[in-house]
């Protein structure tokens, strides 16, 4: 038998072939039908990609159109703003978090060795024939690789793999920080963006399309702001290791704090460019700090007072009131907006506000979210001064970002408070929120969507007017809210009966034993959910399209595939969702690798 | 003085009548141990002492404060009185300091600095300060009945419930367990203590006393208990477990 021959009992990776590949006749059927699919599959999208008869270019020359549909030019630093933010926050939590892991010189070449080796069995087995589909309905084979080109790749690329194959043992004692590496590596990509090129579409002085389309680098007009970003992160990744390094402990919570605004401050000023009159600013905004400054402190000065302390309910009660009054009331919508901020002071001040120390710093914490508050709401409810002919500055990728991130980011608490709700054992509380997710979860997305764009406007009192998306916004809070709503639900009942009396027994209170003890377990239990439900409304977020709005989705097999100007492009669609599918890959894998490792970190604390 | 006093309390689980009337009282600082077959209605009892299971009959104070509906007599009594469960029930996102001080700081709302010296003091005194940063799961049974010891006594109860600290533990971690109560004993701290361990009971207690079916049939002085029982019951579970 080959099996049982002296190559596959003494050599290591001979050994491996045979436990793993052919440990038994099935075993090896399994190993070739799979082997032989997975090949099949490969060169049959190679040759569809290479094909003649794509014209990528439709892709490439849309790209823009793509990210953000119609954004004026004049406002593009806008947009390069807006990534930058985020790409330098990256470098800074990179710089901060990096937790000083290292790779060895054969490290690094154990993984170039992967690739140059995937590279080379790759272009081995790539086709060299496709089949063109004539007009006529005959089929024609067309060569996509020529053998000299296939050598050129494939020669290199084996050079390569044997040299690091060697390499990787080599026994250097050098360290190399793997973050460094990494930002290297990303280097490299924004390098080859001057030195790739690629065919593009380009039209001369008078409008007319060059033909045949000249070679030019991969984002031949964006490689300046590229750049330069990349700078910016490099440089806030040598700040956050710089502020690492001299032990500054604020940061901790500032990086997740400036995380969650982030977005928030991109899409209400950055983004947006607000038209900020002035006297709204000092007839609503300062009028609204100062006197919720000042209640704010009353309330913070006086929470552990004892003479007060009698009359905590009467005036919680009378605070819940007074909020609602204000809800209801024709006021400007910052008062409505902080009134809100201000009961949850009311319900933290007696737990945090006990210590003048603790007081000092719950006040300072008051007065900045009371700005940062105000300052986003002036952003977000003032009208924007750029000018776009869709009527809406979002469209494409940004379009798919804003309903995603404010889909999580009103969904999550709206489903904590659901899931507490139905737990809860006040009848009244609990059957109104088990009726709102069952009624949201038994309706269809599409459905919702529906209502939302038709029916929304039925429903809200007369005078009441949401744009379309933000009428979206809400129902995507309520629909994915409800889904969170169980799936938290399920975490909390995963607590064991015992978390709750051990709370109990040293005597906290309810809000404390749900707040410090239950929610967070029940959450760290249930985050690979919590994740797949993230990207699952990430991915969903494109069935917008459906209701007229111009999502990435929308603009790559409706608005492309309709393209005479000055291109055409009249029906290509194959590219498009060929793209677009690569695209949601992208960031969904990259997203669902983080959470691995977010819950590998927060695993620790288990049991 | 009696910190406790128990005026013929009686619960119902449905149909099944767990304690049928238990009338005691323990003294400051008494040490007293409950034993008993399975069923018997001791943990019940003790549970009942902070509330966590409700009785329906009878009459339960502590500390000057009458068990009763109201919810800030429940948790004035909680903050008294410390609890250690069988299976220790320690909070297993935080660590072991986090676990100590997450009372005194919420509850007592004592400044985090002193919670942190007050919670590394309590570590030495169950010996094992070296495991302050570690996590509960991290920990072996016996350190994390330790760490729930102190995390109880971190609230500076006046009285501790011990509901079979020892059950869950290997044979070899029990001495561990155990010698940290003896010197919470030998501190002049009130315990009520449900258990096995008749040596414990030997040593340590003040009184002993046999729960049979929701009834407690004999109360007596450890030394009587052990070679002078008076009921028939006593002297069967004796003969069964020694």
């Amino acid at each position: 038998m080959i099996r049982d021959s002296k190559f596959f009992i003494e050599n290591p990776y001979g050994r491996w072939v045979r436990d793993n590949l052919f440990s038994s006749s099935s075993s090896a059927f399994l190993t070739f039908f799979a082997g032989f699919m997975v090949i099949y599959s490969y060169r049959g999208i190679v040759g569809f990609i290479l094909n003649p008869e794509r014209m990528w270019t439709s892709v490439t020359y849309n790209m823009k159109l793509y990210m953000i549909l119609a954004y004026p030019d004049e406002a593009m630093i806008r947009v390069w703003l807006s990534v930058g933010l985020a790409l330098i926050l990256g470098g800074l939590s990179i710089g901060f978090y990096n937790s000083g892991k290292t790779i060895s010189l054969g490290g690094i070449f154990q993984k170039l060795f992967t690739i140059s080796a995937v590279i080379a069995i790759l272009i081995a087995l790539a086709p060299t024939n496709t089949n063109v589909i004539q007009n006529d309905g005959s089929i024609e084979v067309v060569e996509i690789i020529p053998q000299d080109v296939r050598m050129l790749i494939l020669g290199p690329s084996l050079v390569l793999t044997l040299a690091f194959f060697f390499l990787r043992n080599v026994k250097i004692k050098n360290l190399f920080n793997t973050a460094k590496v990494n930002l290297t590596y990303f280097g490299l990509i924004i390098a080859s963006l001057y030195f790739i090129k690629i065919p593009t579409i380009s039209l001369d002085s008078s409008g007319e399309r060059i033909i045949p389309d000249p070679f030019l680098p991969i984002a031949s007009t964006t490689y300046i702001p590229w750049t330069i970003l990349y700078v910016g992160m490099l440089l806030f990744f040598f700040i956050g290791s710089l502020l690492k390094n001299r032990d500054i402990k604020i940061m901790a919570r500032l990086i997740p704090i400036s995380w969650f605004l982030c977005p928030l401050f991109i899409f209400s000023w950055i983004f947006k460019k607000p038209l900020v009159e002035l006297n709204t600013v000092f007839s609503a905004d300062i009028p609204s700090i100062l006197v919720f400054g000042i209640i704010g402190f009353l309330i913070i000065r006086f929470s552990d007072n004892e003479s007060v302390g009698v009359y905590r309910t009467p005036i919680n009660i009378g605070f819940l009131i007074l909020s609602v009054v204000v809800f209801l009331l024709p006021l400007v919508f910052i008062f409505k907006a902080t009134m809100v901020l201000l009961l949850l002071l009311l319900v933290v001040s007696p737990a945090i506000a006990t210590t003048k120390e603790g007081k000092r710093q719950l006040f300072i914490v008051w007065v900045v979210s009371l700005f940062v508050l105000t300052f986003l709401i002036r952003g977000a409810s003032s009208d924007t001064m750029l000018v776009t002919p869709t009527g809406s500055i979002f469209g494409g990728f940004s379009l798919t970002w804003l309903l995603a991130i404010f889909g999580t980011y009103a969904s999550f608490p709206l489903g904590l408070a659901l899931a507490l709700g139905r737990t809860s054992t006040l009848p009244v509380i609990r059957i109104i929120c088990t009726g709102i997710i069952e009624i949201v979860r038994s309706v269809p997305y599409i459905t919702w969507l529906f209502f939302a764009s038709v029916m929304l406007t039925v429903f809200l009192p007369a005078g009441v007017e949401f744009n379309l998306i933000i009428r979206v916004l809400i129902l995507t809070a309520f629909f994915s809210g409800a889904y969170f709503a169980e799936y938290i639900r399920g975490g909390l009942q995963s607590i064991p009966k015992g978390q709750y009396e051990a709370a109990n027994a040293i005597g906290m209170n309810p809000f404390q034993r749900i707040f410090l003890v239950i929610v967070p377990q029940a959450l760290r239990t249930i985050i690979p959910t919590l994740v797949g439900s993230v990207i699952t409304s990430f991915k969903d977020s494109s069935l917008v399209a459906i209701i007229g709005l111009f999502d990435i989705l929308r603009i790559g097999t409706s608005v492309i595939p309709a393209q005479s100007q000055p291109v055409v492009f009249i029906g290509r669609n194959l590219e498009q969702l060929v793209f677009l599918s690569f695209f949601f890959w992208v960031f969904t894998f990259v997203f669902s690798r983080r959470s691995m490792k977010f819950e590998k970190r927060l695993g620790l604390g288990e049991r | 003085m009696s910190i406790i006093k128990t005026v013929d309390v009686k619960k119902w689980f449905g149909d099944f009548q767990a304690l049928k009337g238990i009338s005691m009282e323990v003294a400051e600082g008494e040490v007293l141990v409950i034993c008993g077959p399975s069923g018997s209605g001791k943990s019940t009892f003790i549970r009942c002492i902070n509330r966590l299971e409700q009785h329906q009959e009878g009459e339960i104070v502590v500390d000057g404060i009458e068990l009763t509906n109201d919810l800030k007599n429940i948790e004035a009594i909680r903050s008294e009185v410390g609890m250690v469960f069988q299976s220790f029930n320690l909070f297993p996102h935080l660590t072991v300091m986090q676990n100590i001080t997450l009372a005194p700081i919420w509850v007592r709302k004592k400044s985090r600095s002193e919670s942190e010296e007050k919670a590394m003091e309590l570590l030495e005194r169950v010996g094992i300060p070296e495991q302050a940063q570690k996590f509960p799961g991290q920990l072996s049974g016996g350190q994390q009945q330790r760490v729930a010891i102190a995390r109880a006594l971190a609230m500076e109860p006046k009285i501790m419930l011990f509901d079979e600290p020892t059950s869950a533990l290997d044979p070899e971690m029990i001495k561990e367990v155990l010698d940290a109560m003896k010197e919470l004993a030998e501190s002049g701290m009130t315990m009520i203590v449900v258990t096995h361990e008749m040596g414990f009971a030997k040593e340590v207690a003040d009184r002993v006393m046999l729960f049979d079916e929701g009834l407690m049939v004999e109360e007596n002085t450890p030394n009587e208990f052990f070679d002078n029982p008076k009921n028939d019951r006593t002297k069967l579970f004796l003969s069964q477990i020694l």
